[in-house]
């Protein structure tokens, strides 16, 4: 399904468009893996960690690019929130 | 085989919704020039500034501040929407690597979305079917694809919010109703309306109004109260955290509806109690700001989808299983938003308009879906007539709504080289221009223009292109025959002079003028940029 995303991107916006694709699948993935620990459906976790990663990804990217780049702050944010997850899963085990 | 079932019909909806993006997406898939209404120029620049800049701001840069520095009604010259929605587009420039399509391309994901959230919760509660009709017809929704035109970003992003947070809630009731309550609902509830909250204010009142429907029309259906402490406070915290984490921006909806302010004027309007028979508002209200069309049912909907809409409402009706209640508080909902003029609050009333394709839609397939349920015959005929349904659906769709959405929507919308963006949009040699100012012309210059007709008769228009000049160039641009002291600003800024335009205006009276502008006014500047008919000159005095 992601290549068929990826090849329309590619088709229609070039290489722009495949980096948005992946840029929003960058930043949806750690809430993905966040909610992986709560009993959702896995169309409820697709479709809240695609609104999480376009809203609460970025707002936290927002507050840290006051610190640092913001550049460097999607990356930042990006660990944190992948931590977190694991973390999650690691605490729902135990 | 339920896999794979589930499978093609996701494969399915992916297919209907790239399609949603190629058709929303063609004033900029051949050009990838930027354009838009004056709100557009504004959720460009504030995501297009972070990322370009490299930095998050609070305090807006004089390019922006010279029209929305006082838009924040609580803390003046700052961000006056909270920079979720702002920062998303940023955060994809970087990732995307250039300015137009990365932020083009995510807005239109993010206008869209509200296809993926009718998909989702219509599919959940009444199968794929209904899910995929309702999608089908609101890409062609011009009240959804005319306001992403026109500007209004944010708000067409946050109507994709108005489900979830609706089907959170009822999952939430009714597993609670059940005594095997999911609280997770609740919470996931609280932090789509604070998300809500932060992407467009408007919006959130109506997820509340539509909360509070649900909620009574659930409880009376049940005979329930439905209520914990535990889970209220927890929801209640989730909800103010996200309220305070952009306070200068949460904060400015205070004053917004304050009585001093615009909407606190609006608010004191006698209402008609007439509208309560209408769904619609009046056009003439609101004439030279929203077209007359906008207001039409038959122009926004097709008069072929009113006996569908009906039987949809009445089966609803008739049946009243919960999820019916879910569809007819949704619809009940919108009905008190679009009506809320009558308790005084009548600000804004036209862009709740926006919202009714997100019920119309799915109840409109229902009514198409369910039709044969009123027929006796087997089921094996029965599911027959309920194909035919969906494909007669989907010929009305596509022969009546893609067609009026064609000649709305098509790859010549706000294009610079015919009538339609000639004097509005940005033209690729502009579009070069206004990058080469924003890498070779320090902040502390200002550039003053000619060549853009700057008349009353031509204004309306031309305003939004010299906007979006400023945007690109991220510098304060001037129209150099409506400054106060001409002689002495064009002593300390940049001029740049446009002559793409003057040939199809067949304009030789402003040509002739340019051109002895530059020998006579522009002595003593030096000549920087001078590519595809625009000429940028540079002060000789540094700006004291």
């Amino acid at each position: 399904m992601l290549i068929a995303i990826l090849a329309f991107s590619f088709a229609i916006f070039g290489i722009s468009g495949v980096r948005v694709v992946l840029g929003i699948v960058f930043i949806t993935i750690p809430f993905y893996f966040i909610l992986n620990n709560f009993q959702l459906s896995d169309s409820e976790k697709f479709v809240f960690s695609l609104l999480f990663g376009i809203t609460i990804f970025p707002s936290l990217v927002y507050l840290l690019g006051f610190l640092i780049s913001f550049k460097l702050s999607i990356l930042i944010v990006f660990l944190i929130m992948i931590t977190v997850g694991i973390f999650a899963k690691r605490i729902r085990h135990t | 085989m339920k896999l794979n079932k589930n499978y093609i019909q996701t494969f399915i909806f992916i297919l209907v919704y790239l399609f949603a993006i190629y058709f929303w997406s063609q004033p900029y898939q051949e050009r990838k020039l930027p354009y838009g209404e004056h709100d557009a120029v504004s959720h460009f620049e504030v995501g297009d500034y972070m990322a370009y800049n490299d930095k998050s701001f609070q305090k807006l840069p004089p390019y922006i501040d010279i029209r929305y520095g006082h838009d924040n009604k609580f803390k003046p010259h700052t961000l006056w929407y909270p920079p979720t929605f702002h920062s998303a587009l940023g955060v994809i420039e970087v990732i995307g690597g250039e300015r137009i399509v990365s932020i083009f391309l995510l807005n239109t994901v993010m206008a869209t979305f509200i296809i993926i959230s009718i998909y989702f919760v219509i599919n959940s509660l009444f199968g794929f079917f209904p899910a995929i009709l309702s999608s089908l017809f609101i890409i062609f929704s011009p009240r959804d694809f005319m306001p992403y035109l026109w500007g209004q970003w944010p708000e067409r992003f946050a109507y994709a919010f108005i489900p979830i947070i609706l089907y959170c809630f009822y999952k939430y009731f009714i597993s609670f109703s059940k005594d095997e309550s999911k609280p997770i609902y609740f919470y996931l509830t609280a932090l789509f309306l604070g998300i809500n909250l932060l992407i467009h204010p408007l919006v959130f009142f109506h997820s509340i109004v539509g909360l509070i429907v649900l909620y009574a029309a659930l409880s009376l259906k049940q005979k329930k109260f439905v209520f914990s402490f535990k889970h209220t406070t927890i929801g209640a915290v989730i909800f103010l955290i996200l309220f305070l984490m952009f306070p200068y921006q949460t904060f400015n909806i205070f004053p917004q509806i304050s009585p001093q302010s615009y909407i606190g004027n609006e608010q004191r309007k006698t209402p008609d109690l007439s509208r309560l028979f209408h769904w619609s508002l009046d056009p003439d209200i609101y004439a030279g700001s929203v077209p007359a069309w906008y207001f039409s049912f038959k122009d926004m909907n097709g008069l072929w989808t009113l006996p569908f809409l009906l039987f949809g409402i009445f089966f609803l009706v008739l049946r009243r299983e919960d999820k019916d209640l879910f569809m007819l508080a949704w619809l009940i909902s919108l009905y008190i938003i679009l009506h809320r003029d009558i308790f005084g609050k009548a600000a804004f009333l036209h862009r709740s308009l926006s919202a009714t394709a997100h019920i119309f839609a799915p109840l409109t397939a229902i009514g198409a879906v369910y039709l044969g349920s009123f027929v006796k015959m087997p089921l094996k005929y029965n599911r027959y007539l309920k194909y035919a349904m969906v494909l007669v659906f989907a010929y009305f769709v596509f022969s009546i709504n893609f067609v009026g959405a064609s000649k709305m929507l098509n790859k010549n919308t706000y294009n610079p080289y015919t009538n339609d963006g000639f004097l509005s949009s940005l033209n690729n040699e502009e579009y070069q221009a206004g990058q080469w100012v924003l890498e070779n012309v320090p902040d502390a210059f200002n550039i003053t223009l000619l060549g853009i007709p700057y008349t009353s008769n031509f204004l309306e228009l031309t305003a939004k292109k010299i906007r979006w000049m400023a945007a690109v160039s991220q510098h304060v641009y001037r129209f150099y025959y409506l400054l106060d002291g001409r002689d002495e600003y064009l002593k300390h800024n940049y001029v740049l002079l446009d002559y793409t335009l003057l040939g199809a205006l067949n304009d030789k009276e402003t040509l002739n003028e340019m051109q002895s502008f530059e020998k006579n006014k522009l002595a003593n500047h030096t000549l920087v940029y001078d590519k595809n008919n625009i000429r940028v000159y540079k002060p000789e005095l540094k700006k004291q």
